[in-house]
């Protein structure tokens, strides 16, 4: 994408002001998105994005700064306005280049796909979901594909290339009855072209979300309490990933913001609990061949048994910490500064009978899907909302209800968590939103049950 | 490469060489600046140059879109948005403004607009320093943020429409991080254009919300009497603002579809739509369309939906003037100034007049736990108990349940404390309201 000559300029420029470390990151990235509302084409949009970022270290200070424009003149120009924030003499030195190219293979080169394909797609998972249910009013599916090209160069000597092919898939099914609506979503995405979509079973998901849609419009509001909680696999690990995945990343960890700090070898989960981050799942919505310092991506086990041993960690992290990186730095364009993300993340697979945790459970909850939720890193209060639900009474299950929420703190339910069990399911479905913008991630779990943890609703106490 | 002017022009020239009706460009030039303190020192530093070119085009009445960052290739941009254009079996009929007279709007005051780079970074760090000078508790700074941004927008189609605007804003954040017998706690407060020079007061609020929080535990499940913070039932409102949207609504994913006319909220509840209102104002919208103020509910009567010029053109109304996009994406509705306008007593009157309930002050994850299309929420929620109308001891970890058209049913009364949230997309505000009957969950 840039000749070494201009790449060393431009680092070398970034020093010059008393910095240690600079980089430069620079992406050429194409999208395209088909999006069918009733059985229609609503709109298709693409997009091409092209920029860098430059970026400067000293010590644990960081200074980044963007151009839209990446001629040798611009990028010249925003290392110099990155250097400007530091006021010192020059010290740091640029190394040879070790350079190292990765590209993921797309069997359908996405620039060949044309919209008629997109569309047909999307009208597959139409038909599907429309024959589900006749309280199924409207549809909303969307396929997307991008490609991101990006080249990591560093004055430690990082010069690594990707080429990321991603297509991503959502379907949304609403009924409605007069005064109320109930919705359900599925979706699926991809590290890779189009033929990963072709081995997708469309209609399935769609009819999932469909089905998910007309039972809750029935499904009566959910009792408010303290309960034993029965979490499904595949996005029920939705709540690992926000309650416990942010407070490992160095963003939280390094200024002492998160509640794991400083506990590397000490139990904050159940035994039963091991759970992992990797980047390396061949095609994996989440996962990465190299992150976006130039650090080839790895399989961490973040939790063994219950003992924390490792944090995710990203350069700045690692300076801070004085731990090394981990290959989980991302941002989601050139207009953001890379940070400690997640990849693929997930709970393994455990021991226990997935059917019996529900059966022993006595009263609570089945959270067979959740919505998206939010923590609080520092002090690990989380808040979920369950899409799909049904209440247990005497370990049986009795009927859907709607509006539940789940709210706790991380801590609390890692330890709280008493089964786990032995089918693990990654689910695709998210994009994560943090200060380095929004990155594609996995998250997953086989079938957990936890002891107890407040369920909010408006359906009176149970 | 070119210049994006010519760029626009042999895109047009091509887009109706090629066939289409007509073309429509929508260009961003945007340079932002923002610095954070940590412990005495710049921790981070960013500064950013972006720029982009969306092409709308119009072929036998179907829309096709295409956006570049690069001005290299506009005959391969207009091919990409022909192509989309081609795909789209929507019909409805969606008119390009053409030209027209925009009045002259006033930016608000900002002092801070005059600051150089080195005074930024000087103001952020006089928050911290003061930060730590007012309470011994403050551990170091979660966020201590001062930001800057200008942005230029410039619509431009080939029925004569030329629309211009340039923005500047700037705004303060400060976090502090406070910890008292081991419990951590951060709470936050903002300050916009020339506020942020008041650092003391700025200081001042978000040390006093951290503090505040100390000791905080949940409360048994129930229904509760509650008055929504200004701030969080302004969070409530924005998460529910898409309900409004005719485009929403006609697409069948609105509960107030249809219901113009009809009673949805009480009757001390007016809403309003005022894109030239002076917290943020602006000429047009992102079609070109003159601004037009509204009020969407009046005295709990749903008046009108938000319309674009496609939406309106489907329902036969006039464009209220709120069309939306990006240079990336397609033209949708969004509200501009939208806000519940202020009442006549004060939020220690609201809670007197409650006498036993709860004071709310925060709700997380409106982006998660609130569906706009069913109107639920169900919200994890911190603030205080009220007892006696006072404010007692503070409250954490509950979820506050329920739907929203029901919710702005039951609000008894209005406040008088109307505040706006950072200004970004959309600038949404409201005063804090007194509201019956609300469920509650918390630990047993």
């Amino acid at each position: 994408m840039l000749q070494e000559s201009v790449v060393r300029r431009v680092l070398e420029e970034a020093l010059q002001t008393g910095g240690d470390f600079s980089e430069l990151f620079v992406e050429d990235s194409e999208h395209n998105s088909v999006r069918m509302l009733d059985g229609a084409v609503e709109n298709a949009t693409y997009s091409r994005s092209r920029g860098a970022g430059v970026r400067v270290f000293k010590g644990t200070r960081s200074v980044y700064a963007t151009t839209a424009d990446t001629s040798e003149e611009a990028l010249l120009r925003t290392a110099r306005a990155a250097a400007a924030a530091l006021d010192g003499a020059p010290e740091g030195r640029v190394s040879a280049f070790q350079a190292i190219r990765y590209a993921i293979p797309a069997a359908t080169p996405l620039t060949e796909m044309e919209n008629a394909g997109r569309a047909a797609f999307l009208r597959r998972a139409h038909q599907a979901a429309k024959s589900t249910s006749d309280e199924i009013t409207q549809i909303i599916a969307r396929v997307r594909d991008e490609c991101q090209r990006v080249l990591v160069c560093n004055s430690e000597g990082v010069w690594a290339e990707d080429v990321r092919p991603r297509v991503h898939f959502i379907v949304q099914a609403v009924a409605m009855n007069g005064a109320e609506a109930q919705t359900g979503f599925s979706s699926r995405g991809f590290l890779g072209g189009y033929e990963r979509l072709d081995t997708l079973d469309v209609e399935a998901e769609a009819r999932r979300a469909a089905q998910s849609a007309a039972t809750m419009l029935h499904a009566p509001e959910c009792p408010a309490g303290y309960m034993p909680v029965v979490i499904d696999s595949g996005n029920g690990g939705v709540i690992f990933h926000e309650a416990c995945g942010h407070s490992l990343e160095a963003t939280s960890v390094a200024k002492g913001n998160s509640e794991f700090c400083g506990k590397l070898g000490q139990r904050i989960a159940a035994s039963c609990v091991t759970a992992l981050d990797d980047g390396m799942l061949p095609g994996e919505w989440g996962s990465l061949r190299v992150d976006d310092e130039g650090t080839p991506s790895g399989r961490r086990v973040l939790i063994e048994n219950g003992i924390l041993r490792s944090y995710m960690i990203d350069r700045l992290g690692s300076r801070m910490m004085n731990l090394p990186v981990t290959g989980n730095a991302r941002r989601e364009s050139y207009e953001y500064a890379p940070t400690s993300r997640m990849t693929n993340t997930f709970i393994a697979p455990g021991t226990d009978d997935e059917e019996e945790m529900i059966r022993t459970m006595g009263d609570g909850l089945f959270a067979k899907s959740l919505g998206g939720g939010s923590v609080n890193p520092l002090t690990g209060e989380f808040n979920f909302a369950v899409d799909e639900g049904y209440l247990v009474r005497d370990g049986k299950i009795q009927t859907p209800v709607r509006g539940a929420t789940l709210v706790g703190k991380g801590s609390e339910i890692l330890m709280q968590i008493d089964r786990v069990g032995t089918k693990l399911a990654l689910d695709s479905s998210g994009q994560c939103g943090s200060i380095s913008g929004w990155v594609p991630v996995d998250v997953g779990q086989p079938r957990i049950r936890v002891k107890g943890l407040t369920v909010g609703g408006k359906g009176g106490a149970l | 490469m070119m210049t994006w002017e010519e760029f626009r022009r042999q895109a047009f020239d091509a887009a109706l060489q090629n066939g289409c009706d007509a073309a429509e460009s929508y260009f961003v030039a945007g340079d932002s600046f923002s610095v954070q303190i940590l412990d005495g020192d710049v921790d981070k530093y960013d500064v950013s140059r972006t720029c982009g070119f969306g092409l709308r085009v119009q072929v036998g009445g179907k829309n096709g879109y295409a956006y570049t960052e690069v001005a290299d290739d506009p005959a391969a941009l207009v091919r990409h948005a022909m192509d989309n254009a081609a795909v789209t079996e929507n019909n409805d009929e969606h008119p390009m403004q053409g030209a027209c007279e925009y009045v002259t709007v006033t930016r608000p005051e900002n002092r801070a607009l005059a600051l150089s780079e080195r005074e930024k970074i000087e103001l952020a760090l006089d928050m911290e320093r003061r930060a730590r000078a007012l309470d011994p508790r403050v551990k170091r700074m979660g966020y201590d943020l001062v930001a800057s941004g200008t942005s230029r927008v410039e619509i431009h189609n080939t029925k004569g429409l030329c629309a211009v605007r340039e923005e500047e804003d700037s705004y303060s954040f400060l976090e502090p991080i406070m910890e008292q017998d081991g419990e951590m706690r951060d709470g936050g407060a903002f300050r916009v254009r020339s506020e942020m020079l008041d650092v003391d007061s700025l200081v001042k609020e978000a040390v006093e919300e951290t503090a505040a929080q100390f000791g905080a535990k949940p409360v048994p499940a129930g229904t509760y009497d509650i008055v929504l913070r200004y701030d969080a039932a302004a969070d409530l409102l924005s998460a529910f603002s898409s309900m409004f949207s005719a485009d929403m609504a006609q697409k069948g994913l609105s509960l107030l579809a249809g219901r113009e006319g009809e009673t949805v909220a009480a009757s001390c509840v007016d809403i309003i739509d005022d894109p030239l209102y002076s917290y943020s104002p602006r000429a047009f919208d992102d079609e070109g369309t003159p601004s037009v103020t509204k009020t969407v509910v009046e005295k709990g009567v749903l008046k009108t939906l938000l319309h674009n010029l496609k939406t309106a053109k489907k329902a036969g109304v006039e464009s209220t003037s709120n069309a939306s996009r990006s240079a990336s994406s397609p033209v949708s509705v969004a509200p501009s100034n939208f806000y519940i306008p202020a009442g006549e007593r004060d939020l220690k009157t609201l809670l007197t007049t409650m006498g036993n309930g709860l004071l709310i002050t925060t709700l997380e994850g409106t982006h998660a736990g609130v569906n706009p299309v069913s109107g639920d929420f169900s919200l994890s929620a911190r603030g205080f108990v009220v007892e006696d109308g006072k404010i007692g001891r503070p409250v954490e970890r509950i979820t506050v349940a329920g739907s929203f058209i029901p919710l702005l049913s039951a609000v008894q009364e209005v406040g008088c404390d109307l505040k706006f949230g950072i200004p970004g997309d959309g600038s949404i505000g409201s005063p804090s309201l007194f509201i019956t009957g609300v469920a509650v969950s918390g630990q047993a």
